[in-house]
């Protein structure tokens, strides 16, 4: 088996601050030579032999699953890369501002030689805080390319207030519960707190856990749900049929796309939850952008962690729960147009 | 003759005068004679093809640039920054060179250096043949393949249609047929006199590595725990008929082929690094390279079968006689 290389997945509406923070990839002293596939050669003022052009060639899989489409150009120009072994350590693919993030994350679960050789480290989106909750109305791309993402990097905050980033914080939460948000200003952020996370390795969700789908009050990413034990609007709000379409800013449930985070302090019975999310993905798959959880399965001294992107499941067992642990499951479903009563209640009744 | 290079095979072949040669994802055409030739500099070969003429190679890069390399050096044939050349296939009957760029096959002419054709399509080209005279070529994009006659200025493609992303592409030696390897683990092929559609499927991996051999008779490929032989005389091809697989192995899957188009013998690269050949009148493979290592990414048998050469992605290659 060789080694995988890293990927990682740059997503952000046009202006973000994509292109600033891919300059300072490739410029900055870390030690790390980058191989960069842009969507917009050119773009990047810089002369590099490791930025490749790609044409963004979304298509269908013939294998029966509406929602497997992959990036064709990607699979070609990944497979070039790996001729250049040993003379890069890590791919970054930027996407244009329109781009679905679903193709090109499906990209490394569906195409089987692309799965031998890279994995997917992490899909990071770049907004800006400023223009955020205009493009959020406006766009179901900028909506999509949150929810999708493993972690946010909320840019230009020097030219917005504090008030206002707590409100653009909490829109994206509601989109998006799962991700952690880096404040930057002119996409500073370091960098390895960015690339190389492992966000999509099922062993790092369990070592992120207890705290991954909710991260102590005033962290970033951290979420209000029945466990801290304050009001908030997740448990209201998504059956008084109100227009989807209106979108004003700060209401963050006016979004079609949502997280619904749920959780379960009984056992549960394994065979049951695994029909169930199978049934699930592949009814509502192209609905749901994605998934992860951990579950304590009854009878069985490891934790099942899973993640999915639309229809596309990972799941496994797990290290086991310490003498003394807390055994929960929590799940976090992040989609379009989510009913959160039915999924909770779907949830719940897997209860062993 | 083992051979230990510092980058990728991108190709190991035979010139037409029967010389060995490699081209390295370090941009370097390596030959027997122990040349190197520096044919794209900082940059990865993406392609490789022996060069109408016999002599030396032709090899396509991601600088861009399409490059001629005998061992005295190395001609630019052609040049256009940021468009990879991943690729490229050449007639000796016909002199031409043809190579995808992007959505765009061209064409050279060896003998006329003003001669060019642009043929363009809707998506990107993932690979190209000619037939066996060098008068058409077939380009595998998606959806299907299209059909162009090399020489021919401002022609319309015959399109040759089917759903999905097809990544490689052959002629059968007779012209007859057309085969192509796709992104889902099948081969589709079409039978051009009606372009009838022939499904192969059932494989394991992709099988993109495609030869014909046997005067047309049987094709060999890759995507299967052992060879996988197609029958394809008489009017029907494939159709209604059976594959056979020689040399199967549970533990590895079969990543490259190599055959004649009139001989006889075929040889197979594995995904863990061995390599055999197997005559096919005899029982049994001979193992060439039992030893494990990474996947075998180039393979090929000299003209007159005499010689086979390969090379791996971690840049073991080698080159043996066949004979006695």
């Amino acid at each position: 088996m060789t080694d995988q290389i890293p990927v990682t997945v740059l997503t952000g509406y046009l202006g973000a601050g994509k292109t600033t923070l891919l300059n300072r990839i490739l410029t900055e002293d870390h030690g790390k030579r980058y191989a960069v596939i842009v969507n917009e050669f050119g773009e990047i003022g810089i002369d590099n032999d490791l930025v490749v052009g790609a044409d963004e060639e979304v298509f269908e899989m013939n294998n029966g699953c509406v929602c497997c489409t992959v990036r064709g150009d990607l699979i070609r120009v990944l497979s070039g890369l790996m001729k250049r072994k040993g003379r890069f350590d890590a791919i970054i693919v930027e996407t244009t501002g329109l781009a679905d993030p679903g193709p090109v994350a499906q990209t490394f679960f569906v195409d089987e030689e692309v799965k031998a050789r890279t994995r997917l480290d992490s899909v990071t989106t770049v907004v800006d805080a400023k223009h955020v909750e205009q493009r959020l109305d406006d766009s179901k791309e900028a909506r999509e390319q949150i929810a999708f993402a493993d972690q946010i990097i909320l840019n230009k905050t020097d030219l917005v207030s504090e008030a206002d980033l707590e409100r653009v914080e909490d829109r994206i939460r509601g989109l998006n519960p799962l991700a952690p948000i880096r404040r930057a200003e002119r996409s500073a952020v370091p960098l390895e707190t960015i690339l190389d996370q492992n966000a999509f390795d099922l062993e790092r969700i369990v070592e992120l856990e207890p705290e991954f789908l909710n991260p102590p009050h005033g962290e970033a990413g951290h979420v209000h749900d029945e466990h801290c034990g304050h009001d908030h609007h997740h448990d209201h709000g998504h059956d008084h049929g109100h227009d989807h379409h209106h979108g004003p800013r700060g209401h963050a449930h006016q979004d079609d796309i949502k997280g619904v985070s749920l959780s379960l302090e009984r056992p549960i019975d394994g065979t049951r939850f695994t029909r169930w999310l199978d049934a699930l993905l592949a009814q509502k798959g192209p609905d749901i952008l994605r998934a992860k959880g951990i579950i304590d399965v009854a009878g069985e001294d490891r934790r099942l962690v899973f993640q999915a992107v639309h229809m596309i499941l990972e799941g496994d067992l797990q290290q086991p729960w310490k003498p003394g642990e807390r055994r929960w499951s929590r799940a976090v479903f992040i989609g379009r147009d989510l009913d959160e009563a039915a999924l909770r209640e779907g949830f719940e009744a897997c209860a062993a | 003759m083992p051979l230990s290079f510092s980058a990728y095979v991108t190709s190991a072949l035979f010139d037409h005068s029967g010389r060995a040669a490699f081209a390295l994802g370090d941009g370097t055409v390596r030959f027997e004679s122990d040349e190197t030739v520096e044919a794209h500099p900082d940059a990865a070969i993406l392609c490789a093809v022996a060069h109408p003429s016999g002599q030396g190679l032709v090899t396509g890069g991601d600088d861009g640039r399409l490059v001629w390399s005998r061992p005295e050096g190395a001609v630019e044939l052609y040049a256009q920054r940021g468009k990879w050349i991943d690729a490229v296939d050449a007639s000796a009957e016909s002199g031409l060179i043809a190579f995808a760029s992007g959505r765009e096959v061209r064409v050279l002419d060896v003998k006329d250096p003003k001669f060019a054709r642009v043929f363009a399509h809707e998506k990107t080209v993932s690979d190209v043949a000619f037939d066996a005279k060098g008068r058409r070529i077939a380009a595998a994009t998606y959806g299907g393949a299209d059909l162009w006659f090399a020489r021919i200025e401002g022609q319309k493609a015959t399109k040759l249609k089917w759903a999905g992303s097809h990544v490689a592409v052959a002629f059968s030696p007779d012209g007859k047929f057309l085969v192509t390897a796709m992104q889902e683990n099948a081969l589709h092929g079409w039978r051009l006199s009606d372009a009838k559609d022939m499904r192969m499927g059932g494989y394991p991996a992709k099988p993109k590595s495609i030869a014909f051999l046997s005067k047309g008779a049987l094709m060999a490929t890759s995507g299967a725990n052992g060879m996988v032989l197609w029958p394809f005389g008489g009017a029907n091809g494939p159709m209604g008929r059976e594959a056979v697989e020689i040399g199967h192995d549970e533990t590895a899957l079969v990543a490259q082929v190599a055959a004649t188009p009139q001989g006889t013998i075929v040889a197979a690269g594995l995904d863990d690094g061995r390599v055999w050949v197997a005559e096919l009148s005899q029982t049994g493979v001979h193992r060439v390279r039992d030893e494990k290592g990474s996947a075998i990414t180039a393979l090929a048998l000299s003209p007159d079968e005499g010689r086979l050469v390969w090379g791996d992605e971690d840049g073991n290659a080698g080159l043996v006689s066949l004979r006695g």
